[in-house]
């Protein structure tokens, strides 16, 4: 880096002046932290109204101050004297129980209130099968490729028109958790199996990470099920939160021995929390009059400032992230590698990438005049697949399709736009993903005879996967905090969960706008606002804070 | 290019089978919808807005109102219901957040990029960059929020007693803090593209590390950091949701107050602006969506003659910027 | 995914059901509710599909009812947009309606727009079912309806009080004339301080707040006010659409004023001062009081509308929406103490009904 260089050089200098020169550095220290600070102080002042700490018991605050943060402290510093990362191992892996039941509780959102388990059941078996059709085609070597390709089209065309149904109107179905479990557990725990296959460079610990993944989601979702926390909810989390920590402990246990003890800090702050809810309730010391609290993220949104929740804003928010991932991700990465791998130095190729980082800096209120010119106006009828213009001399009818996905303030025409939005930025981090892969690499590839898409897929891809989540991830960040394009497009105020992509989009940065120009009340302003504000920032940096360890994992490595 | 070279010899043969052909279309369509974005904003901008302008909308036979093009640049006055689109006291709203923003984001986001690229140790920077990326992060209607629920009343108590509900200052503060990573993060970029030699040669001759990063390292970066406060402001052009939501809806033009210097009066921008609602572009095409009174829809047809005005500035504020930034690495690379 | 056969069924159903076979449940498999009798859950008469094939999950039917209730099984989407007035009624009534013992499968939106912007943008072009307003509709807001193959019909729902607020600080004015709102608020006035006014008034910069030219609240004022013949708002003034915003204005400074429906006014009564207005046929100063509006006391009471567009009337959720608006619209406790407005008389109510009743057959018919 170009500031450590000089440090050397620079000792037997600068004494002269050197006063100045320490002003000067601590200048703009403090300049690099007032933003920082600004803001920090700012969340400090929402959490302040959201969760109002000072309104409970001095009593509880003391009984988790004795069994959760005072043990909490004396473990890290003990760990933080040991080295050996120790306390890289505990932080870690708090992080990861604070992080994934968040993720967790996104996923269960998407099964309990947008899509039933069974569809979604239906169309995972409806996509497997033509994927299981592409594997076993590919091992054929005497077919051609255009008899492969279309084999591989009509398998997929079918399986999607008939599976879906047919698993649909079966009699007797599994129940809802066990079908979820199949859906998402299944993948997850071969997922975690080629991880640990991988990182203990053996097979057979790969099968055995498998199985014991998938019996640990089954035995949740088990228990689950026969307890309050119900079965879809206690499937998901298993899979989404349950399965990564596993494989996380089972790492450090087994690989890094020395750093076993980081794994007491997340058992001392559960332990310490368990103890202190324990003993407050015991006791009877009151906790804070949060307003942000289990109430307020699973209810609907109401007239009266008590009973307000967030929980449609939650679902339409996780909505449109599925459709912005959906059809920003194939098609952002798509382009990177085109850029990146396939483009010669033409001249369209230099007009794509400027146009590329114009589109970076559109506003986004733009995209949304985009959305709602093009998309919710132009289009109201549906995409014309047989235009009026051709129809019309021929004397037939012109056909349109998806009339009810376009329109006005559609999750479906605001998951576009979101989409679009975020584009130039898949695309570029993406690129910048793809180029950091050395070339050697790939000519190495290109040298035992792959071609181009073989080396696509089997060096360059894999290599760029964590730089390219980790772009996708931060616009994803983005996308879900944004307002402007969805108000744009015609967004309501008010909305309930949207059952389908035809529905009006509804959004955790719209609910929080809608409170703050339409409701009546003060108290929405100092209490449900600032309670939707942390619920949306806490998404935010969960999403963020993920990007960030994943990239600074995979520059280490590097 | 040498390695480009090799490859092209290496997969030349299998360059035009169908498989590859097929991939090789499928992600040059992936790359061709980002050209298709943006025709589709020209086009909806272009289209709406000429139903707006009086010269185009004749020219398309469109019937109803519409807005001269010289009524809506040259107009002083911007109101729904007296059918008067002028823009001017939008744009000199948008201009009062432009300068209030810049006034913090600037010092403070080169500020940032010298300790960044010059001070800070790696393990700092690690601390520090991942934080300045959640300053763009925080999504713009919590900012909003923050502006007019926090800062506003603080600056009430403190600083400005008559200060008005809505401002200009507080939503300036916010888009000014939201825009500070833009500035440090290109900016350093291109400070530390600044080569290693010029800065041992500064030592060489005797100077500090004060006078290496603000006599040799900024001088040498200068392009980048221009570049960065262009997009920085392109940025805060086009913010919407601050704006909206602290920033006011009252479309007025910069009031002027004048000294007296002896036998003229010289005018100058009244720095009270800052204190009261006053409505940028961005302000006015939100208030926009939830107005409209009867007869044609003028008021729609207006938010894309807003939008492409606001479409045009901030397009050409990003060329210029991508245009001094290549120059600038062609310099060093 | 939108045209799942799945979907037509509600998620309440899927509950039932997978929790009526619990004895299926513990053997891992439970009985498929989609399977076989799917098909009468599918509505009929529903046209908003855009030809791809699918069946639709719009207006459930009431007369497949279970015995239970015939509330419990429509489903379906209903959008609103228009009058902020009239928004924090419709709000109320839509978590009424959609609420667990009514019909928790609608799904009702609801877009604060303005009366005007709510009708020229979403309900006359056909984007949205029901459009309410704090005025009656236009004649050139019946022409593009009509356009566009759309039949408002008009129902009252309740009476506002238009009430004038000034902040709460403000010691020297308790009452205001029709004359005196008209020279602080027309375009042909020059007031800008509060003793312009009225010379027994401070010499203070006058700081208004107003909705905008898309309320019917505006309008309302423009009309009763100014004069439908005079010259119009003045234009300085910090014009929005959202009513909160102009409470949250007129907390904010002390020479202040600001006015709105009274349903903002009755939830901030402590947080902003309302003004006895004098004017029309009033008798001397009279306070905006619930009621004063319904005795007709109060010079700026007026009515409040919603207008569903007589097509989507033919949607059995949709109609049913209609229905329970016009009967809520008597209930004392949700228009009056929730809300804050004149709850409808039972005459008034009943004539809405039946004007409803014949659009529903008409629409159904």
């Amino acid at each position: 880096m170009a500031a450590d260089s000089p440090s050397t050089v620079r000792d037997g200098f600068g004494t002269v002046s050197r006063t100045a020169g320490v002003v000067f550095r601590y200048a703009l220290l403090a300049a690099t932290l007032l933003g920082i600070l600004a803001v920090g102080i700012l969340f400090v002042y929402v959490a302040n109204d959201a969760i109002q700490p000072f309104t409970a018991d001095p009593g509880w605050h003391l009984t988790f101050f004795l069994t959760l943060v005072v043990p909490t402290l004396a473990v890290g510093y003990s760990l933080s004297g040991r080295g050996e990362g120790s306390l890289r191992v505990g932080l870690e892996s708090l992080g990861l129980l604070a992080v994934m039941p968040l993720f967790a509780g996104g996923v269960a959102v998407l099964f309990l209130s947008i899509l039933p388990a069974l569809v979604v059941f239906s169309f995972a078996v409806a996509l497997a099968i033509p994927l299981a059709a592409i594997v076993a085609l590919q091992r054929t070597r005497q077919v051609g490729f255009v008899a492969k390709l279309v084999a591989a089209a009509v398998v997929t065309v079918a399986s999607l028109l008939f599976v879906p149904n047919f698993i649909q109107n079966v009699p007797v179905i599994p129940v809802e958790w066990l079908l979820v479990a199949l859906t998402i557990g299944a993948p997850t725990a071969a997922i975690a199996g080629a991880y640990a296959a991988a990182s203990w460079n053996d097979r057979r610990v790969g099968r055995i990470a498998a199985l014991a993944a998938l019996g640990g989601v089954l035995v949740g979702g088990l228990v689950g099920s026969l307890t309050g926390v119900g079965g879809i909810a206690a499937t998901v989390l298993a899979t989404v939160a349950g399965v990564p920590v596993g494989l996380y402990v089972a790492t450090v246990v087994d690989q890094h021995p020395t750093r076993r003890e980081g794994l007491l800090l997340p058992l001392v702050v559960l332990g310490g929390m368990l103890l202190g809810a324990f003993l407050v309730r015991t006791v009877g010391f009151a906790g804070p009059a949060s307003w942000l609290d289990w109430a307020f993220v699973t209810s609907d949104n109401s007239f009266s400032a008590e009973s307000a929740g967030i929980y449609p804003a939650l679902a339409g928010s996780i909505m449109l992230m599925l459709i912005v991932s959906l059809a920003s991700f194939p098609i952002g990465i798509g382009a990177a590698v085109y850029l990146e791998e396939y483009a010669g130095n033409s001249r369209l190729t230099r007009l794509i990438e400027v146009n590329i980082a114009n589109l970076a800096g559109v506003p986004s209120v733009v995209y949304g005049l985009l959305g709602l010119g093009l998309l919710a106006r132009m289009l109201e009828d549906g995409l014309p697949v047989f235009p009026a213009v051709v129809a019309d001399p021929l004397g037939l009818e012109p056909i349109r399709v998806g009339g009810d996905l376009f329109g006005i303030g559609t999750v479906f025409v605001g998951g576009l736009t979101l989409s679009l939005l975020i584009l130039p930025i898949v695309i570029i981090s993406s690129q910048e993903a793809i180029r950091s892969v050395p070339p050697s690499q790939r000519q190495a590839s290109y040298g035992m005879g792959a071609t181009r898409w073989q080396t696509v897929k089997n060096v360059v891809l894999p290599k760029a996967f964590p730089g390219i989540l980790t772009g996708t991830i931060l616009a994803l960040g983005r996308a879900i905090g944004e307002t402007a394009p969805l108000l744009v497009i015609g967004a309501p105020n008010e909305f309930g969960i949207p059952q389908e992509l035809s529905s009006r989009v509804g959004a955790m940065p719209l609910q929080i706008y809608a409170w703050a120009t339409t409701s009546g009340t003060e108290e929405f302003y100092t209490k449900v606002i600032p309670a939707g504000v942390v619920v949306l920032l806490v998404a935010m940096l969960a999403m963020n804070s993920v990007a960030i360890v994943l990239r600074n994992r995979y520059r280490q490595r590097n | 290019m040498g390695a480009d070279n090799l490859t092209d010899t290496l997969t030349r043969q299998t360059e035009n089978s169908p498989r590859e052909l097929l991939v090789r279309t499928f992600f040059f369509v992936c790359a061709f919808v980002s050209i298709l974005t943006t025709a589709g904003i020209v086009f909806v901008l272009v289209s709406e807005a000429a139903t707006f302008f009086t010269g185009t909308a004749q020219f398309l036979g469109v019937t109803g109102e519409t807005v001269s093009l010289v009524d809506f640049l040259t107009g002083t006055t911007f109101s729904i219901a007296g059918d008067q689109f002028g823009v001017l006291p939008l744009l000199s709203g948008t201009l009062a957040i432009v300068i209030g923003s810049a006034v913090i984001a600037l010092p403070l986001g080169v500020a940032t990029a010298i300790y960044l690229s010059e001070y800070a140790s790696p393990r700092v920077r690690a601390y520090l960059k991942p934080a300045l990326e959640i300053l763009a992060g925080v999504p713009t209607v919590i900012y909003g929020f923050f502006a007019i629920e926090y800062i506003t009343p603080l600056l009430k108590q403190y600083l400005f007693p008559d200060i008005g509900f809505f401002n200009a200052l507080s939503a300036s503060i916010v888009v000014g803090i939201m825009i500070i990573p833009m500035v440090s993060s290109i900016s350093e970029d291109a400070m530390s593209a600044v080569p290693d030699e010029l800065r041992q040669a500064g030592y060489g001759m005797g100077a500090t590390k004060f006078d290496v990063s603000t006599g040799i390292v900024v001088p040498a970066a200068i392009s980048g950091i221009v570049s960065s406060f262009i997009l920085a402001i392109s940025r805060a052009i086009g913010e919407t949701m601050a704006v909206a939501i602290a920033a006011g809806a009252t479309p007025r033009l910069w009031t002027t107050g004048s000294v007296d210097a002896g036998p003229v009066s010289l005018p100058y921008p009244d720095p009270a602006y800052f204190l009261e609602s006053i409505q940028p572009m961005t302000g006015a095409m939100v208030q926009l969506l939830f107005s409209d009174i009867t007869g044609g829809g003028l008021a729609y047809r207006s938010l894309f003659g807003i939008g492409i005005t606001l479409f045009a500035i901030t397009l050409f504020m990003n060329i210029v910027s991508n245009w001094i930034a290549s120059r600038y690495q062609e310099a060093y690379d | 995914m939108a045209d799942n056969s799945s979907k037509r069924l509600s998620r309440r159903k899927f509950i039932a059901a997978s929790g009526t076979a619990g004895a299926l449940a513990l053997a891992g498999c439970t009985s498929n509710p989609n399977a076989g009798g799917g098909d009468d859950e599918r509505s009929d008469g529903d046209s908003t599909d855009g030809g791809d094939g699918g069946g639709s999950t719009e207006g459930g039917n009431s007369s497949t009812g279970d015995g239970n209730s015939e509330y419990q099984n429509l489903s379906g989407e209903i959008n609103v947009a228009g009058s902020s007035t009239v928004y924090p009624l419709a709000q109320a009534l839509q978590e009424q309606f959609t609420s667990e013992e009514m019909h928790p499968d609608v799904n009702i939106t609801l877009q604060s727009t303005g009366s005007g912007g709510g009708f020229q943008n979403y309900f006359c072009v056909g984007d949205t079912d029901f459009n309410n307003a704090s005025r009656p509709i236009k004649e050139e807001e019946q022409a593009l309806c009509q356009d566009n193959g759309v039949n408002p019909v008009e129902l009252k729902v309740a009476t506002d009080a238009l009430t004038v607020v000034v902040n709460n600080e403000n010691d020297f004015v308790d009452e205001i004339t029709f004359e005196q709102l008209y020279q602080i608020w027309s375009a042909d006035s020059d007031a800008s301080t509060w003793s312009d006014v009225n010379s027994e008034w401070p010499d203070e910069k006058l700081q208004l707040f107003g909705p905008t030219e898309a309320s019917g609240t505006y309008d309302y004022f423009l009309e009763t006010v100014i004069g439908e013949e005079g010259p119009g708002m003045r234009t300085d003034y910090q014009a929005t659409e959202n009513d909160r915003t102009i409470v949250q204005g007129v907390q904010g400074s002390q020479y202040a004023m600001g006015f709105f429906g009274f349903a903002y006014y009755s939830n901030n009564t402590d947080a902003v001062k309302a003004l006895s207005v004098e004017g029309g046929d009033s008798d001397g100063a009279v306070a905006p009081k619930l009621e004063t509006a319904k005795s007709g006391a109060y010079p700026l009471a007026r009515p409040l509308f919603t207008y569903p567009a007589r097509e989507s009337l033919a949607e059995e959720h949709v109609a049913a929406f209609a229905k329970f608006f016009v009967e809520q619209s008597t209930n004392e406790d949700i228009v009056a103490n929730q809300v804050g407005y004149v709850p409808n008389s039972q005459e008034e109510a009943d004539e809405m009904m039946s004007t409803l009743e014949s659009a529903i057959q008409e629409a159904q018919g």
